[in-house]
């Protein structure tokens, strides 16, 4: 806020009587109201009002874009651009094989969406994301806040519950196998009230309020900057009715990724969207696509479908900049998102190089 | 649209006068070069008018995971479900049907759908301890006519159903006068009663439970298979419109659906019915599926041999209802059976 008058993209004539005033940084102007400023520089009290508004757009714009680093004036190689990436952090979905092929979990800055069939486990995921988020960096996480958009009211909190139980259960054992402080330490406020007090809910009803709540994220996201995630569950729901001319869906749906573009690198956060599938009729046989629309298709940085193969449940990468389409197979368990098989189990003695996400297996465990 | 309420500039109320702008929806419909041109202003103002009604549209709508899990009053939609009457199969959905959201049972015929449809009918009008909801019911028919005999049948012997329940409470009850039926046999018919009639009874706080048997009849014999996009639009609209209705008035609304054979192994793979052998899929698609929050299905299974102690019409079948999809159930089943007092679980 101690950005000078002269910096402000105000009228040169009304930089001019508040320089000759004697104010020098937007502060002051802020301080003094819209009342006083008016008299004191004699222009009308809407002038006045006018005036601060833009001071605030501007500092708050301004806190913004130096909180994310990102603007229009920002340059850097690609080199910045590549450490940068590699200590992004992850977001795990406690699916090993599912994080391998995303390349080390959900990717913060980067807007990822999950498509599927009712009932294949994308709200599941989501809810199982929200929780992951607030992982503790010494096991692995990013130790952020998670919000939850819900259009269709499928958030349980009875299950996020469970979700969130058994991830501190996980984290305690991890800790109990490592012994080390701190794990202590992180556990002390890694619990299951604190897991559900960081998950910030909004329910929107249909699609203007949906519209609404986007626009009001950047300025919940800079008062909340701990938020590294921002789910929308699903985001196909109130786009695929009520709407007579397609242009207009359209055109709201792009305003809409590019908010969240702006938004997931701002802010450092993921944006996980989920979507519907819808069929498509071909020559001679019918596919299932996701929903919205081939242009929405680009909106996503990264394409997750989830799909059936008799009675397994299956994800793809379908689409990435970085990893190659591959698909795996997982499992959705009372404890949430899990892997089909357990992980190979690495012969290691005394510590050495252990992921701080994966615990060593003990016997009775292996027998099972 | 009364823009002095909202905390804007008074240039800003003056331009979205003058552009005939009437209400916050078109707002947010516009985009912000159309919304420059349109009033004339310069983009600072228009974020901040952007800004204020998303404000006024979203005032106190945050919550956090913990309020929904803990304030358990605030939120019943969280915490309540509606009995089926019976507590097996309550144990089997976590403690009955949600009561926000479209919750479909699907199934063969006369595998007790509209048995249990008449069944919440009755459940519903319950105290709230005995996990109903003190309202009436409507059951919409649309193609048979609604089996009032069986009704009857249903209500005599509800003391013996709900053994859980004191006898006084029961006989206080009229459950015949809180059940509306609606017959609605085409689609037409079927939408006027979405938007009216439902609409007005569950404003007037009479219904807390919508029953529809069944959906699938109303698009049977309507649509060929080259008008699939039109009947698409219509599922699409009536579970927007039943979805906003439950969401308002914290209704549940339960689907009877019926079943259709699959096809090939790749219809199979898509639809989501996990039940190992079963060579058939609820009806109406994908289209409809995307609007559900949960799906039950029954079925009649045909044993080897006679298992004794079930009252089932025919020797050696059993009935199962399962879960096929749920947010918050895994994918599990329970057996079941239909006698004169009403739909019971068996272990």
């Amino acid at each position: 806020m101690q950005r000078e008058v002269g910096t402000l993209p105000l009228a040169p004539a009304l930089r001019a009587r508040l320089a000759a005033a004697g104010f020098q940084t937007a502060q002051e102007l802020l301080d003094t109201g819209p009342c006083g400023l008016s008299k004191e520089i004699g222009i009308s009290r809407e002038e006045a009002l006018e005036a601060l508004q833009v001071v605030r757009q501007e500092c708050h714009g301004h806190a913004a874009r130096t909180a994310g680093g990102s603007g229009s004036t920002r340059k850097c190689t690609a080199l910045e651009l590549l450490e940068e990436e590699q200590s992004q952090g992850f977001i795990i979905t406690f699916c090993s094989a599912l994080d391998n092929i995303l390349g080390g979990g959900v990717q913060l800055t980067k807007i990822t969406e999950i498509c599927g069939a009712p009932g294949v486990g994308k709200t599941q995921l989501c809810m199982q994301l929200a929780v992951d988020v607030q992982i503790p960096e010494c096991f692995g996480g990013v130790a952020g806040e998670a919000v939850f958009i819900d259009t269709e009211g499928s958030f349980m909190v009875d299950r996020v519950v469970d979700i969130a139980a058994a991830c501190v259960q996980h984290c305690h054992l991890i800790a109990e196998a490592q012994q080390e402080e701190d794990h202590r330490k992180a556990l002390e406020t890694f619990s299951l009230e604190n897991i559900l007090s960081h998950i910030y809910y909004f329910r929107c009803r249909d699609y203007t309020e949906l519209l609404a709540q986007v626009y009001l994220l950047p300025e919940f996201l800079s008062e909340h900057s701990k938020v590294r995630l921002v789910v929308i569950d699903g985001i196909a729901f109130p786009f695929r009715h009520d709407f007579e001319d397609l242009s207009l869906r359209t055109r709201l749906l792009n305003g809409l990724a590019q908010q969240l573009i702006i938004i997931a690198n701002d802010h450092r956060s993921a944006v996980v969207l989920t979507n519907q599938m819808t069929t498509r009729i071909g020559q001679s046989q019918s596919t299932l696509v996701p929903a919205l629309g081939e242009s929405w298709g680009h909106a996503a940085t990264v394409r997750l479908i989830f799909h059936w193969d008799n009675s397994q449940r299956l994800a793809t990468l379908y689409k990435s900049p970085s990893q190659k389409e591959c698909t795996v197979a997982y499992l959705i368990t009372s404890h949430g998102f899990r892997d089909v098989q357990p992980p190979a189990v690495t012969p290691s003695t005394g510590g050495t190089e252990l992921n701080p996400r994966k615990r060593p297996r003990t016997e009775e465990e292996k027998l099972q | 649209m009364d823009w002095d309420q909202f905390d804007l500039n008074p240039k800003t109320v003056a331009a979205l006068k003058k552009a005939d702008i009437k209400s916050v929806k078109e707002i947010l419909n516009l985009s912000g070069a159309d919304l420059q041109r349109l009033m004339k202003l310069p983009s600072a103002d228009i974020q901040c008018l952007l800004k204020t009604v998303s404000h006024t549209l979203r005032r106190n709508s945050m919550l956090t995971a913990l309020q929904l899990y803990q304030d358990k009053d605030n939120f019943p939609s969280q915490h309540q479900r509606l009995s089926l009457g019976c507590s097996l199969l309550d144990n089997l959905l976590k403690g009955g049907i949600p009561l926000v959201g479209i919750t479909e049972l699907a199934g063969e015929s006369s595998a007790g759908k509209t048995q249990i449809g008449l069944q919440l009918c009755l459940c519903v009008q319950y105290p709230h301890k005995y996990g109903g909801l003190e309202s009436g019911a409507v059951y919409i028919c649309t193609e048979d006519v609604f089996p009032s005999k069986r009704l009857q049948q249903l209500i005599d012997q509800q003391h013996k159903l709900r053994a859980d329940v004191p006898a006084e409470i029961i006989q206080k009850i009229r459950f015949g006068n809180s059940i509306f039926v609606e017959q609605a046999a085409d689609l037409d018919t079927f939408q006027q009663c979405i938007t009216r009639r439902l609409s007005l009874l569950l404003a007037r706080g009479m219904v807390r439970l919508v029953v529809i048997d069944s959906m699938a009849a109303l698009f049977r014999g309507e649509f060929g298979p080259a008008e699939a996009a039109l009947r698409a639009r219509y599922l699409q609209t009536f579970g927007a419109q039943l979805h906003s209705l439950s969401t308002r008035f914290r209704t549940p609304i339960v689907c009877i659906n019926q079943v259709t054979d699959v096809v090939s192994e790749s219809e199979a793979a898509q639809c989501s019915c996990r039940v190992v052998g079963s060579r058939v899929t609820p009806a109406l698609g994908i289209t409809w599926s995307n609007q559900l929050l949960m799906r039950l299905m029954v079925r009649r299974v045909s044993l080897p041999g006679h298992s004794p102690g079930t009252a089932s019409h025919c020797a050696g079948s059993r009935r199962t209802l399962s879960v096929v999809f749920a947010p918050h159930l895994p994918p599990s089943f329970c057996y079941y059976t239909v006698q004169l007092e009403g739909v019971k679980g068996t272990k």
